[in-house]
């Protein structure tokens, strides 16, 4: 009856427009009243889930993510990408992929790569004759790069959700999938545009491509500090994040001398409005998680997986099917938040390691973030792109099947995410 | 018996197998079995209903039943559990198994049950001893200079900067990956979790300083306890007692086992041969301490003078 | 380069839009409310990177860790969040899924936002007194290495589920006198 009037509520309230944050606060709450416990611990349970050390790399990674947007470094990327491989046939729509995954690397968020590289790529693409429909589908697939290749704000997440799973670790782990996603992407693009017969750019010329790499060098660094802080051990996560955001400033400001007082102010602004959705979820779901555990539904949940079946292959699919079923109708941070203390523990009891799961999730929920009817990035994307969501999501199929791809290789090969990780440990 | 069965919601900090967790599972099943199921308890280990300072508040405020609490985080709360946060207050764990069994046990009860906890019994949490990157620590000096990691306490903090050392709190999440890198030079904590945590793997020195010996307790939230029979009170209490034997016991031979291991692994571990250097630092820590404190001045001598 | 002066003054961020049926000066206080709570929020943000930037400087170059900062960002995250999350709620940028609603006839419609509407006043009026409960309790309780009390930590609860209670009624109100919008 509890968890019937928990689910009840929650999902009744999001049907009716409460922001996922507080449906899932409120219907904690209700469940609080209704087992009779003392109702300030739904509070408390607020409050400790947002004052946790590790999260507070998440303003950091989105500030220093604003700042790339507002101060130039993301342009220089796209500079970098096209004049290396904007010479291929479909050669910007595979550009748009290697900038997100060179974007991916220093921004931990998705939508801001759809939003950044998109307002810099797809007027570019439109002009050279590239569908909408196209520039849109490669623009939001592609940057689900900015969650699986680190940094990652949606990894530390997990990593606290899951209890202790060392964010270096999935860190250095989100680096292959991330590429191998992208190169899976990068053939659709290809074999789209050649498919409507775009065609490439010239080469530049080694010299451009030279001096492009010049300039983005100060921008990449970002990536070298945030990625690199952590792995050379001079400094934690959150340091790092913070220092990525203080490097950001300078790059921009000193640098590229393009970052104004106004962007600035603007950078910090948005900033605080993403950090706050993001961390007020994170309360909330740990209010919900903490009734989630008094009714054990993660050993429920288990009990029922390994009650269809018994084969890890086919609890695998199961459990990526479920998430992909939620990614579509439910945004990325909330389902980290409620799904991985329940899927987890099943995972792990067939063998999978929680870093690796921590990947497929990723690319799972990445995947929501571009399928409607709630998808954040493809929402942004459209709406930077000037197409209709219906028109987008007819053409979109063969990028979905890239990642798809990616995304099974991902489950079934531990390799792919665990080499990297195991050879630094 | 009459009366409906309650069912009991228990915290326990510690993952499944460890010393205090196989305790209080066995609390919970001979408290379900003697009552007949009257009282009903459940263990929600790992900590998953929130950390120490808030289990405390849910198991005060009636949303907990049980708990082991370390003494630790107990300080903000109940001021006179401070006194066990004290460095080198006992000296050895016998010494703290005497101190908290006898009647000064009994005044730290009293204490938290003025709180609404009732404790019923003490486990140990072993000694804490200081593991650093870099020498073995065998005098004060050893520790200048060093950064080491320390919980959340200023008492702590206190300690380390006495023997000149750089106090650095850090969440326990990430000691592992500081020490393997380099952020942090040290931390301390007692054999089994830094066996279990992995820190032997990057600090190859552990020092037996022995500096801290915080006891914890298996607590009852004053408002469950005060519903029980007489009878039902007397059953779950010894219950507690029982689970404190098993804990120590285990523990003892965790903390055997967490050594051997270590060592086995190529750390180095040296004993303080001279202890008093380092009680002596901690003069003016104490001094500070009865002076914002001096109610509790009593009970520091009655601990000290406990042989 | 605008004069620092600018920060003060005037809305920031575009989104514009009319809105009928609320007495002008009312919603003009509201949204200079909102705007103060993200400005404070701001100026958090900016102060707790610095004192991240303090603490690395503490510890390598000046060999003593600020032991303050890490209770102070976990204090200081927490403004940020809940003032950030006031806003969200006045500006209605925070996660939804409306599409079901939207595609429901009038009807329905005003009901959804109906019920949506009372869940978020009456969260945040828990949030408020729950908030308020949780400041009273613990003002005795200090915060380790900081010296504040532990009330500090609460404090925001209060803040935000005030707020929320404002802006949802205002826009509840707004609705009831302009239907269809
Ligand atoms: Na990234
Ligand atoms: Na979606």
């Amino acid at each position: 009856m509890g968890l019937l009037i928990l689910f009840g509520l929650f999902f009744g309230l999001m049907i009716a427009g409460v922001p996922v944050a507080f449906a899932l606060g409120a219907a904690a709450v209700a469940g609080f009243l209704y087992e009779g416990l003392p109702l300030f611990v739904a509070f408390q349970r607020i409050l400790s889930g947002i004052s946790v050390f590790s999260l507070l790399a998440i303003p950091f990674f989105i500030f220093a993510g604003e700042l790339m947007m507002q101060g130039g470094i993301a342009a220089r990327l796209v500079r970098l990408a096209a004049a290396a491989v904007g010479a291929m046939r479909g050669g910007l729509g595979v550009v748009n992929v290697a900038s997100s995954m060179l974007f991916g690397g220093i921004s931990g968020s998705a939508v801001a790569d759809t939003s950044a590289l998109g307002s810099i790529l797809m007027p570019v693409m439109k002009e050279k004759g590239y569908a909408p429909d196209y520039n849109v589908n490669v623009t939001v697939t592609s940057s689900i790069a900015g969650i699986v290749i680190p940094p990652s704000h949606n990894m530390i997440l997990f990593a606290v959700a899951a209890g202790g799973v060392s964010i270096s670790k999935l860190f250095i782990a989100g680096i292959v999938p991330g590429i191998l996603m992208c190169l899976c992407l990068a053939i659709a693009a290809y074999l789209v545009a050649v498919r409507r017969g775009y065609g490439g750019e010239e080469f530049p010329g080694w010299a451009v491509l030279a001096s492009s790499f010049v300039y983005a060098i100060p921008g990449l660094f970002t990536a070298v500090i945030i990625v690199g802080g952590v792995l050379s051990g001079v400094m934690t996560v959150t340091e790092s994040g913070a220092f990525g955001a203080i490097y950001a400033i300078a790059v921009t400001a000193l640098v590229y001398r393009e970052l104004t007082w106004e962007n600035f102010k603007k950078a910090v602004l948005k900033s605080v409005v993403t950090t706050s959705l993001v961390m007020i979820l994170v309360g909330c779901a740990s209010a919900f998680a903490y009734l989630l555990t008094l009714y054990r539904v993660p050993e429920l949940l288990a009990g029922a997986l390994t009650f269809v079946s018994d084969n890890p292959i086919v609890i695998l699919l199961m459990l990526n099917l479920i998430l992909l079923a939620l990614g579509m109708i439910m945004d990325m941070a909330a389902l980290i938040l409620i799904c991985t203390p329940i899927f987890l523990p099943v995972a792990v009891s067939i063998g999978v390691d929680p870093v690796q799961f921590g990947i497929i999730m990723m690319m799972n929920l990445g995947l929501g973030l571009c399928t409607p009817p709630v998808g954040a990035c493809l929402f942004v994307g459209c709406v930077v792109g000037g197409v209709k969501i219906q028109d987008a999501v007819r053409t979109i199929w063969p990028f979905y099947l890239a990642i798809l791809v990616a995304l099974l290789l991902t489950t079934y090969v531990p390799a792919i995410s665990m080499t990297l990780p195991n050879m630094l440990q | 018996g009459t009366a409906a069965a309650v069912d009991w919601r228990g915290w326990n900090i510690h993952p499944e197998g460890y010393p205090n967790t196989v305790a209080m599972e066995q609390f919970a099943e001979e408290v379900a079995e003697k009552t007949e199921g009257r009282i009903n308890p459940t263990v929600y280990n790992g900590g998953v209903l929130g950390a120490q300072p808030d289990a405390i508040e849910q198991t005060r405020n009636g949303a907990l039943d049980f708990a082991n609490f370390n003494m630790g985080p107990m300080g903000p709360i109940v001021p006179a559990t401070n006194v066990l946060s004290l460095p080198f207050l006992f000296d050895s764990v016998e010494h703290m198994h005497k101190v908290m069994d006898g009647e000064i046990g009994q005044r730290f009860s009293d204490a938290l049950s003025e709180y609404g906890l009732v404790a019923l019994s003490w486990f140990d949490s072993g000694s804490r001893s200081f593991y650093n990157t870099k020498k073995p620590i065998k005098t004060p000096q050893d520790v200048e200079g060093l950064k080491i990691r320390v919980m959340n306490n200023d008492l702590y903090v206190q300690m380390v900067d006495a023997l000149g050392g750089n106090a650095t709190p850090m969440a326990y999440g990430e000691v592992f990956q500081s020490l393997k890198t380099g952020v942090i030079d040290g931390a301390e904590n007692n054999y089994p979790s830094f066996e279990s945590s992995n820190h032997y793997e990057a600090a190859k020195y552990y020092s037996i300083t022995d500096h801290l010996i915080i006891p914890e307790c298996l607590c009852i939230a004053k408002a469950s306890w005060d519903e029980l029979t007489p009878q039902d009170q007397e059953i779950v209490r010894q219950a507690a007692v029982r689970a404190a034997e098993t804990q120590r016991q285990l523990w003892a031979e965790r903390s055997k086992a967490s050594r051997e291991k270590v060592e086995a692994a190529g750390v180095i571990v040296n004993e303080v041969e001279d202890k008093a250097m380092f009680q002596a630092a901690m003069q003016p820590l104490y001094e500070t301490f009865v002076q914002e404190n001096p109610d509790l001045e009593p009970l520091i001598m009655a601990i000290r003078e406990t042989k | 380069m605008p004069a620092p002066r600018a920060w003060f003054k005037g809305r920031i961020m575009q989104e514009e839009d009319e809105r009928a049926g609320t007495p002008a000066t009312a919603e003009r206080l509201l949204d200079g409310l909102s705007d103060l709570c993200l400005r404070v929020a701001g100026v958090l943000l900016v102060v707790l990177i610095a004192i991240f930037g303090w603490l690395v400087f503490g510890r390598y170059v000046l060999n003593s860790t600020p032991t303050w900062v890490e209770q102070a960002a976990l204090i200081l995250v927490l403004y940020i969040t809940f003032l950030g999350a006031a806003v969200g709620v006045h500006r209605g940028t925070h996660l939804s899924i409306d599409f079901i609603r939207e595609a429901m006839p009038e009807g329905p419609r005003a009901a959804l936002h109906l019920i949506s509407d009372v869940a978020l006043i009456a969260f945040g009026a828990f949030m408020a007194w729950q908030g308020w409960h949780l400041v009273a309790t613990n003002l005795n309780r200090k915060v380790p290495l900081l010296g504040l009390s532990e009330s500090w930590r609460a404090a925001p609860l209060i803040i935000c589920g005030v707020l929320m209670v404002l802006f949802v009624s205002a826009g509840l109100y707004r609705r009831l006198r302009a239907p269809g919008r």
